[in-house]
């Protein structure tokens, strides 16, 4: 997990101190948490270790419970593939005792194995099929209810998609970036260009990058001094 | 700029796996055995024992305890009062264990109320031996609803006495004991979470107990006896300074009173081990390996003298490496825990815990299994022969990704994971509640599952490896085809695998993706860091509809073979030039070449040109 994803720039000192500290089992502070995830749901901040925090509080602590924050942070674990984010929320999610006191029906469990399938089918790079289904009729409710609330979550999904192309690809068609990233005609050709690449007779050239440079190597042996102590000891002995 | 990955499949020795070789072995059980004859005089003057007597006529109880047990009990206390760690250690790892055998093997030891009078009603060694008297019940019997409660209040009281008398305690145990109470006490919980996860086969004497139960065993209250240990010996202070060459006397100023008593620093890194254990129960792997941020495994260690808790410590951190889908870190973490263990063992046959220890091992092969068929490396060809012999039939399925592969995951993964928990009860102090749940309104007739997968934790986590699973399910088969040539076209790729041609492009995203892995570097700080590196020796890149291919081969290691078996002649040949010269042969043979005769074992040797190959030595 890279550095920001451990410590992302934007987590404030109030927040370090939640994710690191022992105050994270304090249930009186899972409203600072909370906030905290609207903030991100707000402002296209992630922070993936504040949010398990909070499943944690709630595991822990029952009573807590809020279906509506767990929904969201799900959503914005979605997008972090291929990193395991979502799945290490789900690890958080114990079963729950079935008459929970709410006021109203809980939307977790008729959302969470949608969810998992919208997860599913991005870690195995199937775009088009993802934008298929959420674009559906039967997800509507989890498109008015929650990601048009999450600030740049098309947006995010189509990094994924940017990331896997990125690391596969060292050209690729325009027909088939736009099916990747639901994007046409003139939207794509603004995508690209915003992604600064070039596009050619509909086939657009992504920059070289560590992953899309394939060499065929032998590794050769590197032999370090120490190796060859012995051998020279005992030559200066002689 | 656009530099190929570091691939770490590559990499030369490991860190992790030299700096293991040094760390000291544990002596288990290898101070010879408990001695019969130290006790034929138990040292308590006749008066106090006349007294005791006495006052205990009536006990039978008393009076069935044989009396070579009395004279272990007061001997073992003895030792405690005087802190003598030699005495306490044999008393602990063999003694114990003895008389267990030989009395106790299918009963309870005498209860701590009986045994009181032998040493003076005194409260700390009673509580001492409360925690071995529940351990042998746990180990040895079925506890009942009783023995789970007290258990937890004994160590309670014994946690309390440690973190809240005035000032550190002067009680000293050999670190054996002090990782197995904590080790035991996480133990306990897990049990108990098991067994309340349960509520069909409860009677009713056990639901009002669970009803009542309140923060007996809860998971707030185990975390806080560890974050209290971790907290009052400065375990983490201590280590940072350590790390950062700080000079014994800086060191005891740091960690202050507490800290710089063996007792509480070791109590606190065990607590640390005993949190990343607790974390992955719990199904949080993040937190887990977080906690750890402090303990660098490729440190020289002082603690892995604990044999059993370094075994604990590299499989829970292996273990979450998986769920993190860190494979190579997993990898290289169970190699050299594997390796270590492997070295060891001819000192550990004996000991107690070798069978622990064995097990342990068999499930890290299970998962170093599970890690090779997702992520192939050739870190150690020795550890994936040896996992490859044990589940060689799982391993083959796994490793092909057909159909079949998803058996044999779910197999090897539920036989070696964790004993994973529910963080809370059933609601046991809510009637309705629990009839509820006991007797779900509507379950579902079409999942079969429903439950088994309502009080099983493992299953939600089975079911997140298995989405990986599901996910590489393609990967071997492409890999097979692309490692045949150097470009192809996509569509002809498509048609050899009879597959779309767009949803194998896709595969070969999910593919790319697989060969890259976060991955621990050296230097970085915590466990949880890492950064992403190449993972496969197969790599490709798709030009819009042409797939290139290319392959890293290691090249033979020839320097690595010359150095060795340089060093082997240069042995030999000092080996020899310190042989004494062979007697003069008899008759007085003057021998012109002395070298040549040294190598032809003294046969007379005519002047004259030698004839023996070995001549040239006289030359030189």
């Amino acid at each position: 997990m890279a550095t920001s994803w451990v410590a992302p720039p934007t987590r404030t000192e109030l927040i370090e101190d939640l994710v690191s500290g022992v105050d994270r089992y304090n249930p009186s502070n899972v409203g600072i948490l909370e906030d905290y995830l609207y903030h991100q749901i707000r402002s296209q901040e992630y922070d993936c270790l504040a949010n398990l925090a909070v499943l944690k509080l709630y595991q822990f602590n029952p009573d807590l419970y809020n279906p509506d924050v767990v929904i969201n942070i799900l959503i914005k674990a979605l997008t972090a593939s291929p990193l395991p984010d979502f799945n290490l929320c789900i690890s958080l999610l114990d079963e729950r005792p079935i008459n929970s006191n709410l006021d109203e029906p809980d939307p977790l469990p008729s959302l969470l194995p949608t969810l998992k399938h919208l997860s599913d089918l991005l870690y195995r790079c199937r775009f088009p099929a993802f934008w298929e289904i959420y674009q559906s009729d039967e997800l509507e409710g989890l498109r008015d209810n929650y990601t048009v609330e999450c600030a740049g979550f098309e947006d995010a999904v189509r990094e994924v998609a940017i990331r896997a192309v990125k690391a596969t690809f060292t050209r690729i068609s325009a027909d088939r970036l736009a099916s990747y990233l639901d994007l046409s005609g003139s939207e794509l050709a603004a995508f690209v260009e915003k992604k600064g690449w070039k596009m050619e007779a509909n086939v657009i050239e992504i920059p070289p990058n560590p992953d899309n440079q394939i060499e065929a190597t032998v590794v050769q042996e590197n032999i370090k001094l120490a190796q060859l102590t012995k051998v020279i000891a005992h030559g200066a002995s002689m | 700029m656009a530099q190929p990955r570091a691939a770490i499949w590559a990499a030369e020795a490991d860190d992790m796996d030299d700096d293991l070789q040094d760390m000291s072995l544990g002596n288990y059980g290898q101070n010879g055995h408990y001695d019969d004859t130290l006790f034929q005089q138990p040292q308590i003057d006749e008066a106090t024992l006349m007294a005791m007597q006495q006052h205990m006529a009536q006990q039978a109880a008393f009076a069935q305890i044989p009396d070579v047990v009395k004279g272990f009990i007061v001997h073992f206390h003895q030792a405690v009062l005087d802190n003598n760690l030699p005495e306490i250690t044999v008393a602990y790892e063999s003694g114990w264990n003895k008389y267990t055998e030989k009395f106790y093997a299918r009963t309870e030891w005498p209860e701590a109320e009986i045994i009181a009078p032998l040493v003076n009603d005194d409260p700390i060694f009673l509580i001492l031996y409360r925690e071995l008297y529940y351990r042998h019940v746990y180990s040895r019997l079925q506890p009942n609803v009783d023995d789970r409660f007290h258990s937890y209040e004994n160590s309670c009281e014994l946690f309390n006495y440690l973190l809240n008398s005035e000032g550190p305690v002067q009680l000293e145990l050999p670190e054996q004991w002090l990782w197995d109470i904590i080790d035991e006490f996480i133990y306990q919980f897990q049990v108990f979470c098991t067994w309340r996860s349960k509520p069909k086969s409860k009677t009713e004497d056990e639901l009002g107990m669970l009803g009542e139960g309140g923060p007996v065993w809860s998971s707030y209250s185990v975390l806080n006896v560890l974050y209290s240990l971790i907290q009052k010996s400065k375990i983490n202070e201590y280590i940072t300074a350590h790390q950062a060459g700080k000079t014994p006397e800086e060191i005891a100023e740091i960690v202050g009173e507490y800290g710089a008593r063996p007792l509480y620093r070791h109590l606190g890194y065990f607590s640390i081990i005993g949190l990343l254990r607790v974390h992955v129960l719990l199904g949080d792997f993040t937190l887990a390996l977080k906690v750890m941020e402090n303990v660098e495994l490729n440190q020289k260690s002082p603690y892995t003298r604990v044999t059993a808790c370094t075994v604990a410590t590299y499989y829970y951190v292996g273990f979450c490496y998986i769920m993190l889908r860190r494979y190579p870190d997993a990898i290289r973490t169970f190699v050299s825990i594997l390796n270590w263990i492997m070295r060891m063992r001819q000192y550990h046959t004996r000991s107690y815990q070798y069978d622990q220890i064995s097990k342990t091992a068999d499930r890290m092969y299970a998962l170093f299994a599970i890690c090779n068929a997702l992520s192939p490396s050739r870190l150690d060809d020795n550890i994936a022969n040896i996992s490859k012999e044990r589940y060689g039939e799982q391993f083959a399925k796994m490793a092909r990704g057909q159909e079949d592969a998803i058996p044999a995951f779910k197999e090897l993964f539920l036989y070696a994971c964790p004993k994973f928990i529910n963080a809370n009860a059933p609601p046991y102090d809510d009637p309705n509640a629990l009839n509820a749940m006991l007797a779900p309104p509507s379950p579902d007739p079409a999942s079969p599952e429903f439950g088994e997968s309502l009080t099983d934790p493992a299953q939600r986590h089975l079911s997140l490896l298995l989405s990986d699973v599901i996910a590489h399910t393609p990967v071997p088969t492409l890999r097979s085809f692309l490692k045949l040539y150097t470009s192809l076209g996509a569509k002809k790729l498509a048609n050899f695998l009879d597959a779309d041609e767009e949803e194998m492009v896709q595969q070969l995203m999910v593919m790319k993706q697989a060969s890259r892995s976060v991955t621990h570097v050296s230097g970085g700080k915590g466990l949880l860091d890492g950064q992403t590196a190449s993972t496969s020796d197969l790599n490709f890149v798709i030009d819009e509809n042409m797939v290139h291919i290319a392959e890293s081969t290691v090249g033979r290691r020839y320097a690595g073979w010359f150095i060795k078996n340089t060093e082997r002649t240069q042995k030999l040949y000092d080996d020899l030039k310190s042989q004494p010269l062979p007697p003069a042969p008899k008759g007085g043979t003057v021998s012109s070449a002395p070298a040549a005769a040294a190598f032809t074992e003294a046969k007379p040797v005519r002047s004259g040109p030698p004839k023996v190959a070995w001549g040239g030595v006289k030359a030189a």
